[in-house]
This record gives structure tokens, sequence and C-alpha cells, in this order.
């Protein structure tokens, strides 16, 4: 885990990426297993119960991680930049509207 | 406009190769980033991903630059991502913010699970807009060293793969294992070359050769990932 930006997020977020961790490693794996199987509403509703598991685990470190590194880009003036750069990304539109590949 | 375009073939499912990419930095191989940060994340109601990182990287001019080119040796770097475990596809796409009138290079790397292991597909535009005559030259230095990037960031991926290997034959959930490497630069280096050592069979050859010692300070101008 790399340092953050701002020395007093760092130790913050340390303890949001070990939590993140853990639990992208279980939303890429039972996700793959069961793919070829799940149907829309499955999928769905694994998706839901995913992101309601990361909510209860990382939400409340997410939350001041987050509000950390927020002030550290409006002090250093990266906030707008950051914003700006954002605008014109492809991966902003929403992924339903994007062509998919079958694996 | 300098395009570039390469793909490389992992034999690890793509589940695997994600975390791996996700979990890149630090390592030795990327000696260069300073810090890295989620700004945002999102989980879309079709079940994806979608991560915000932005990236702080030390570089250094090359020789003949023009002084005052840049204010600083150090560029800041927006990474977007998209993870979608049912596609078992990563997109990802980076820029970098500020210098952008010097060069600006825009990458994307696309991870996806194919019958024959993870294919990662890299493709890069390299811009200036400097004129004075160096705009093609600064391309063509922008160019060589996104190439080398490439190699260095997929050595990265690689010695993570390793590190993840061995993490998953041990009692220790990933998470404590990273955090204890992450958790003092001089272990995990320690650490790389006992990998190396019992590496599995099925990585590919540049996983044997030794991380990079601090280069010559001008090959590493915006020197990648």
């Amino acid at each position: 885990m790399a340092h953050s930006l701002s020395p007093e997020c760092t130790p913050l977020k340390h303890a949001y990426d070990s939590c993140f961790n853990s639990w992208f490693e279980g939303y890429l794996e039972p996700a793959i297993a069961n793919s070829q199987k799940l149907s829309e509403g499955q999928r769905n509703e694994y998706a839901k119960r995913k992101a309601e598991e990361f909510e209860q685990n990382c939400g409340a470190v997410w939350g001041k991680y987050k509000e950390c590194v927020q002030k550290a880009l409006k002090d250093r003036g990266l906030d707008e930049l950051l914003e700006q750069a954002r605008q014109d990304n492809p991966l902003r539109t929403p992924p339903s509207s994007q062509p998919r590949r079958s694996p | 406009m300098r395009f570039f375009s390469q793909s490389f073939l992992y034999d690890d499912p793509w589940s695997i190769v994600s975390l791996a990419f996700f979990l890149r930095y630090p390592n030795p191989y990327a000696a260069h980033v300073v810090s890295c940060d989620v700004v945002d994340r999102q989980h879309t109601e079709s079940g994806t991903l979608l991560t915000t990182r932005l990236i702080l990287k030390r570089g250094a001019l090359p020789r003949w630059a023009p002084k005052g080119i840049v204010s600083r040796a150090e560029t800041w770097i927006v990474e977007e991502s998209e993870v979608d475990p049912y596609g078992k596809v990563v997109k990802c796409r980076t820029k970098n913010l500020d210098h952008v009138k010097v060069m600006q290079i825009v990458e994307t790397q696309l991870f996806e699970q194919t019958p024959n292991g993870t294919l990662q597909t890299t493709e890069a535009y390299v811009t200036s807009k400097f004129g004075w005559g160096l705009t093609r030259r600064i391309e063509n230095h922008g160019l060589s060293r996104f190439k080398a990037h490439v190699q260095r960031s997929r050595q990265g991926v690689s010695l993570m793969l390793d590190l993840i290997r061995q993490a998953r034959l041990q009692p220790m959930t990933l998470g404590s294992y990273t955090s204890h490497l992450h958790s003092d630069r001089t272990s995990l280096t320690s650490s790389v070359s006992a990998s190396s050592l019992d590496v599995n069979e099925n990585t590919c050859p540049e996983d044997h050769t030794s991380p990079p010692q601090s280069g010559r300070w001008y090959d590493r101008f915006w020197g990648g990932r």
C-alpha cells in the first residue's frame, strides 16, 4: 500500500486498503464461479449483496479516508484539476450502455 | 501524436491477474510512485465497480530538455477503472493531469479472460503540444519511455501474482499478508528475491530479473506506471 498524498491520511488509507483488498478478493471470486449460470436478476441480487457487505465492513473507514483525501485535494488546489480531467472520461458513461464482451 | 499497442497473455485466471493489477503499488519496479489514493469508488447497478485513483509519480527530465520546461519533475496521474466480474473484464484508463502541454500520455489497459489465460492489451497515445521544433522529439522520447515502462509495469504485476500465489498457500489472509509486506519496503524487497527463487514454472522469464536499481535520472522522465 503506497502512501497517501497527505501524510495525515496515510494511516486511514492503509486501514481502508486492507479492508478493501479482503473484500475485493471475494468480490472477484464467487462471481467467476457463477457468472455463466447467473440470470440478470441473480446477478443484480449478488451485486447488491456485495455492495452491502462492502458498506458494512469498510463503509466507516472509507468515509473517513475519503474525507481526509478530499480535504487534502482542496488544500493543494487539485480538486478542480481532477474534476476537469474526469469530465471527458468514457468510463463515466453508464456501463450498461457499453458493449459487453462475452468471456 | 504517437500510438503504441501491445498484448500480453498471463497464464493465471482473470480474477488473480485483476487482483494483482490493483495491488501493484508499491512494488520494487514502481519506485517512482510517490503516492496513490482512491478518490472515488462506486458500485454500479449492474454490479461493476468504478474506481478513480490519483497517483503522484516522480520523474526527471531528459538531458536535452530546455530549462524550465516543467516547474517540477513530478506529475499527477488520474486512473479510472471499471471491474466487471461477470463479463470478466477490467478496463483502465490513465492520463497525466499536469505538464499536458509538454506531453500527455493517455493509456488504456484491458484485461479479459480468454480460454488460454488472461489477455492484457495496452494502448497509449503520446501527444506533445510543445512546439519550438521539439514536439516530435518529445513524443519519440515519451514513446520509448513508455515502451520500457510497459515491461517494468508487467514485471510489477507478475511480482504481485507471485505474492498472491504464496499468500494463498499460507494460512494468513491476503490482506494481512500484503499489509505486513507493505508496512516495510525493505521486507518487501527481500521477499521479492525469495519469491523469485521458488517462482512457479509457468511465470514468464522476466520474473527472474532483479528489481531495477535507481537508474540514470533522465531515464525516469515520467517513467510510466
